[in-house]
């Protein structure tokens, strides 16, 4: 039988704010175990939660920039479980009514077409604390860190619109670059500020019937939640093959064993509306306030690019896909720089050395404005592409401007015909076999001679010149 | 005989040298927080437990320079006034005044029994940062004393808007309508359903007082209530839900005792909890549980019919100064562990209020007349306060 997944998304992202969600304490879970907590974050007795405004803006400004509508009226309910990483034996997320409602984000799948895939809600929740399990002498130990208890959260719920592990990990890979666009947070799986479970059924293709799910957790790269959702489409397909039942459960991923395995459910209740936390009602005015803060999403600054700058989609993908990109290659259009060599260079010269640095592309010393004056001199055929790569490295250490870089390590080239003429002149003499490979045909005598040109000029001559000269020789 | 207090504070003098409280001694509950006094809300769930920061309404008193006694002994949590002492440091002259956590009417309850008199503010009014209770949407910090002009300075000294409980009132309360020159010009609605089988002695001693007043030249009017008995259903239905989810809090993992020989962590939290709660609160929240897990849709019910009540309740109290619902003036003697049902038969007529969120007066009895309670209008608190003033007068055989 052919079977097909039906496979929705349920996406935590970790907001980057200051503070936590109810409470004033730093949002930073690397910090000293539970140093950033207050009687409020430890959910002590008697502790009242304050919605933070700034933790609220950043949710609704991700909503936004996701296409979803903000809603007039949301709450804060008791999401009640036992789990010693929520020793106050509730969660306050939203359930019943969630910031958001709607939106989605456009892919393109395996077979290059277009695919809308929906988000059904996004909601508001506070982190859960840290569990640390340690050997204490030979007694296994489990410490508590409430650094991460309270802090701020939102979570995307998909509609179950994804039918390949193709399509989630490019809706994640999409998702993130607009979450950061926005700059509610770094998304990184890695880290953690992402975290991705998947719900996923199998049904014969074609079929409209929705199965039994099982929701998959704990994978941590974009990579491995396509693993695992193509393990656990396998898993399901073999076993509704043998005429096993697939019964809803929560299974984990192992990356080492690169299968999912079944874990314990944890005892979870329907929700109580939480009455110490007011409900949040956003007025339409407030919503346009806030709507007028979101950049230019990352779909409609592509299509800008391949309108303005005449960049190919592939292309205007590439530079949309990090705001920082795109802003750098726009800087270096502004000043006058060639689309065309302004892509190839961030592409092939610019990100990799501010990677290799571990820079950020924002706070890199080479500023646009520097890099344009380089490739000013580049385009006018001052300096060669050997020279500009190394005047290029010369900008990463000093502040000097490109111009007096190429002159004070003499990298302008000679084009001067006369000063050619010689050195030419010189290396035909010296290589007699090479002019008459070149005068009986065989063709890449001529680039020989063009390098041994080079070669005397100590790197500085122009190629193209060398080379038109070289032809009037021959 | 139980002592009334848990804890007495070795350092009782006031902490600033003036203020509109200066020098009133006040008792608090052990739900109430104060930094470094063992807060464990009567419950052995959270035996050791030191508060790390005071309540809003504590800091408040120790600014108007109030004398802070120590905590008098409470009920489990400050549920129901089996095992509380609560009005007794008032009644036995050890205090001016006390705090009394307020869920279902247990400081307007406290003060009839200890002849005082006792405010439930309008809910938003007070902070309820450092409360320890069970019935969040309904727990309120009520105010006990032997006159309401005490009951006055102590509002004024504690209410207002606090950056740490947002779920106040922003506004100050609208300016309260003038108040009649004296009983004559007053109006006072009852709900001929609030009677409907109370205690004989109980029904008597409130009739009595309304003929009282009536001959003072108050004026009765009947507002018949036909919902009346949904007050109480919604009151256990909603409150025990939200006990049932927030006192996951009182789990007694993190202080109390964890019972030893538990396999795994779901068997600890379940044995710690089945050993720390005593039967009244483990009833009310099986009760609560059986409601949010298997009848929500009920618990959805009661949250829309709470709707509709508030509603009723205020257009009642618009048509009248205020509304008089009888109060009882004694409950049980028994100390010990007492059934739901017992703990709660008290609080018939107080859950009105406790539902509503409107500001809910106890006068104590006086002579024949039995003790009763005045409900007025959200946030009309000053006005009652000061038309209770005026029919105290009356109560008491003044003119
Ligand atoms: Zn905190």
């Amino acid at each position: 039988m052919d079977f097909e997944a039906v496979i929705g998304l349920e996406i935590h992202v970790e907001l980057n704010c200051a503070t936590k969600l109810f409470c004033d304490c730093p949002n930073r879970p690397g910090d000293e175990p539970n140093a950033n907590t207050c009687p409020t974050c430890l959910w002590l007795p008697g502790a009242a939660p304050c919605l933070s405004q700034a933790a609220l803006e950043k949710a609704a400004l991700l909503c936004l920039g996701l296409g979803s509508e903000l809603q007039p009226l949301s709450a804060f309910d008791q999401k009640v479980y036992y789990y010693p990483d929520l020793p106050k034996g509730y969660q306050l997320s939203q359930a019943h009514l969630p910031l958001s409602r709607g939106g989605g984000i456009t892919i393109t799948n395996e077979r290059g077409e277009a695919r809308a895939l929906r988000i059904h809600h996004i909601h508001m929740e506070e982190d859960v604390a840290k569990l640390v399990h340690e050997l204490e002498g030979r007694q296994p130990i489990s410490l508590v860190d409430f650094n991460r208890a309270g802090a701020p959260l939102v979570e995307i719920v998909t509609e179950p619109d994804f039918r390949t592990p193709h399509e989630a990990m490019e809706f994640l890979k999409a998702l993130r670059t607009q979450v950061r666009y926005v700059g509610a947070s770094e998304c990184s799986m890695e880290n953690g500020t992402m975290r991705v479970d998947a719900n996923i059924s199998v049904r014969p293709r074609g079929s409209s019937q929705m199965n039994t799910k099982v929701e998959v957790k704990n994978m941590n790269s974009v990579r491995h939640v396509g693993d695992a959702i193509a393990f656990e489409i396998a898993r399901q397909s073999a076993a509704v093959q043998a005429g096993e039942a697939v019964v809803l459960h929560t299974r984990l991923w192992d990356p080492d064993k690169k299968a999912t395995l079944p874990m314990r459910a944890k005892f979870e209740g329907p929700c109580v509306p939480d009455p110490s936390v007011p409900a949040i009602a956003l007025t339409p005015a407030w919503i346009e306030t806030l709507r007028a803060r979101l950049p230019e999403m990352p779909a409609a600054k592509a299509e800008r690019l391949v309108k303005e700058h005449g960049v190919s989609a592939e292309d205007a993908a590439f530079l949309s896909a990090d705001t920082d990109v795109a802003a750098y290659f726009e800087a270096l259009t502004a000043h006058g720089v060639s689309a065309k060599m302004a892509l190839h260079w961030i592409a092939t010269q610019v990100l990799p050395a501010v990677r290799e640095r571990g820079q950020e592309l924002s706070a890199s010393p080479v500023t646009p404005a520097r890099l344009a004056g380089l490739l000013t001199l580049l385009a006018r055929d001052e300096i060669n592409a050997n020279a500009a790569r190394e005047v290029l490295v010369a900008l990463f250490q000093s502040e000097a401007s490109a111009e007096t870089i190429v002159s004070a390590r003499g990298f302008r080239q000679i084009s001067d015909t006369g000063a050619l003429d010689a050195l030419i002149d010189q290396v035909l003499a010296a290589q007699p076999a090479a002019l008459a490979d070149v005068r009986n045909g065989v063709g890449k005598a001529t680039g020989f001679l063009i390098g041994q040109v080079m070669q005397a000029s100590q790197g500085k001559a122009n190629p193209k010149r060398i080379k038109e000269l070289l032809a009037k020789r021959l | 005989m139980t002592p009334i207090t848990l804890f007495e504070n070795p350092n009782p003098a006031p902490a600033v040298p003036d203020g509109p409280l200066y020098g009133t001694r006040v008792a608090l509950q052990p739900t109430i927080s104060v930094a470094g006094w063992p807060t464990d809300a009567g419950s052995a769930a959270l035996a050791g437990f030191t508060a790390l920061e005071d309540a809003t309404v504590v800091q408040r008193l120790r600014q108007a320079g109030a004398a802070l006694t120590g905590l008098t002994r409470t009920s489990e949590f400050g549920f129901g006034l089996h095992g509380s002492q609560a009005g007794e440091a008032v009644r036995l002259g050890a205090a001016d005044a006390e705090l009394v956590l307020d869920m279902m009417g247990e400081c307007r309850v406290a003060a009839a029994r200890a002849g005082a008199y006792g405010l439930t503010p309008s809910a938003g009014l007070l902070s309820r940062l450092g409360f320890i209770g069970l019935i969040p949407s309904m727990e309120r910090c009520g105010l006990l004393a032997r006159s309401c002009g005490t009951l006055h300075a102590l509002l004024a000294a504690l209410a207002g808007p606090d950056g740490r409980d947002l779920t106040l009132e922003e506004a100050p309360p609208p300016a309260p309508a003038p108040l009649p020159a004296d009983a004559r010009g007053v109006t006072l609605g009852v709900i001929p359903q609030a009677l409907d089988g109370l205690p004989a002695a109980q029904a008597e001693g409130f009739r009595a007082a309304l003929a009282r007043l009536a001959t003072a030249g108050v004026a009765v009017r009947e507002l018949p209530l036909p919902e009346y008995d949904l007050f109480a259903l919604v009151h256990m239905i909603v409150g025990s839900v939200e006990a049932s989810s927030c006192a996951g809090r009182y789990d007694s993992v993190r202080y109390g005792r964890r019972p030893p020989g538990a396999k795994n962590w779901n068997e600890m939290y379940l044995s710690a909890r089945g050993a720390a709660f005593g039967t009244c609160v483990k009833s009310f929240l099986i009760q609560g549980a059986f409601f949010q897990f298997e009848r929500y849709a009920a618990y959805e019910n009661a949250c829309r019919i709470r709707a509709r009540l508030v509603a009723a309740a205020q257009r009642l109290v618009s048509e009248v100064d205020a509304l008089a619902l009888p109060l009882p003036d004694r409950v049980p003697e028994d100390i010990t562990a007492a059934p739901l049902a017992e703990t709660c038969a008290p609080f018939g007529c107080t859950r009105l209020a406790s539902v509503t969120g409107q500001p809910a007066l106890a006068m104590p009895a006086a002579g024949a007349c039995g003790a009763l309670q005045l409900v007025g209008p959200r946030l009309g608190d000053a006005r009652l306060l000061a038309l209770g003033e005026t029919l105290a007068t009356v109560c008491r055989g003044g003119k």
